[in-house]
């Protein structure tokens, strides 16, 4: 066999392995699709305890620990918009039946739309995540009816008009303010690369900036609970920013977020 | 997503780009296949030339990319635009954003094409169009992105 054959089998026993590797990628989604809600209903905290082996005591005496703060949670579905998605379900929950709050959203929501269309972007696309926005926050404000939330949170297409919307929430404020935040990139030259490639796309996972982002952009606290190996004997609570204090918990394990509620 | 293509189609048509228009005969009917026809621009290197360009779009639009490639027999040289007609352009795979729409794709490749200094396939153009994925569609092939300057 001549080296030039030898080298055309070897890429296309690459290219086979390549399909495989796709093909799985394609049913470890669709499994994850059908297992978890996009916001899963309320349980309780210490269910999570079945997830870990009774021999992974770091994990589970941080859980039982925790679950004395916080009893309850909601698991959110892991396809990179959790952060997103957590966030966003948590922060309209407390602002059901207060329609003075969504009011003052409402004008914060209106007034990134302007800056957006100032910083070029389309506002025939922007628009319409904006509108559906504005209108599932609309339909929250004379009810208390927590099905209604999970109604929306769950329908794909609210659900991911909300991510999108709080995405490009996220990229505008950091464009706006980069001169404090390019200090914070490793890998990108510029705010715009930044946010073309790591924000505005779904299904793209979150980290601290756009946390931080977030709860600048909105003006609303979050605490993330991060929970690990860690040698320590209870999971480490981060408040972004770091002198608030938020009404809005997120649970952290390593590439995840859901949602927990504070006794 | 229906409804987002129904937008989309409404702007387009409202606020045409230059050179570009919707070849009617392929669109009735059917929202998630669309072809453009494009004129090579006045005074750039495609003046006079006449091209045709697909867009596909995926069920999951405008969350996923749509695939977006030239077709039919003229396929414009150009070092980022094989000669099966797909194209080499950050938005449509890695850099893609809800918020981006047909006409900001559109602009791109026309001004992709207008800044074009001399004609000329990519330099793996052969080796490509023999071993992509898919030739029906670019999506499939996972893209490097080296020059931004052409």
């Amino acid at each position: 066999m001549t080296s030039e054959t030898n080298q055309e089998f070897n890429f296309y026993e690459d290219e086979l392995i390549d399909e495989k590797i796709a093909a799985q990628q394609t049913a470890i989604e669709k499994e994850i699709a059908n297992e978890q809600k996009l916001v899963g209903d309320l349980i309780e905290l210490n269910t999570l305890l079945n997830e870990y082996l009774a021999e992974d005591t770091v994990y589970r005496s941080k859980i039982t620990e925790l679950s004395e703060r916080f009893r309850y949670m909601r698991k959110t579905r892991g396809d990179g918009n959790c952060f997103f998605r957590a966030f966003a379900f948590r922060y309209f929950e407390t602002l059901m039946g207060k329609p003075d709050e969504i009011n003052k959203l409402k004008d914060l929501v209106n007034k990134f739309t302007s800056d957006l269309s100032q910083l070029g972007y389309n506002s025939f696309t922007v628009d319409d995540f904006k509108d559906v926005f504005i209108e599932e926050l609309e339909k929250l404000n004379n009810t208390s009816d927590i099905r209604l939330l999970e109604e929306i949170f769950n329908n794909s297409g609210s659900s991911d008009y909300i991510v999108v919307f709080l995405r490009l929430i996220v990229s505008c404020y950091l464009q706006n303010n980069s001169d404090f935040y390019l200090a914070f990139l490793e890998t990108y030259q510029s705010m715009k690369d930044f946010c073309s490639h790591e924000v505005e796309p779904m299904y793209r996972e979150s980290d601290h900036i756009h946390i931080i982002a977030l709860t600048n952009a909105l003006e609303i606290p979050v605490g993330i609970i991060y929970l690990d190996r860690a040698d320590q004997e209870k999971a480490t609570p981060h408040n972004f920013p770091d002198d608030s204090n938020p009404n809005i918990f997120i649970l952290y394990r390593p590439g995840h977020y859901d949602i927990i509620y504070r006794n | 997503m229906a409804q987002r293509l129904q937008k989309e189609l409404a702007n387009f048509m409202r606020d045409p780009i230059p050179g570009m228009s919707l070849d009617r005969n392929l669109v009735e009917g059917n929202l998630n296949v669309w072809v453009i026809n494009v004129d090579g621009a006045p005074n750039t290197l495609y003046e006079g030339e006449i091209f045709k360009l697909q867009f596909k779009f995926p069920q999951r639009y405008p969350f996923d990319s749509p695939s977006v490639m030239f077709i039919g027999n003229k396929i414009p040289e150009h070092p980022h635009i094989y000669s099966n007609g797909h194209i080499c352009l950050s938005i449509l795979t890695d850099e893609w954003s809800p918020a981006l729409s047909v006409q900001s794709v559109c602009l791109s490749i026309v001004s992709m094409l207008s800044s074009c200094k001399a004609k000329s396939r990519p330099p793996d153009d052969e080796r490509y169009v023999q071993t992509c994925r898919d030739p029906s569609d670019p999506k499939k092939t996972r893209w490097f992105f080296h020059d931004d300057s052409v």
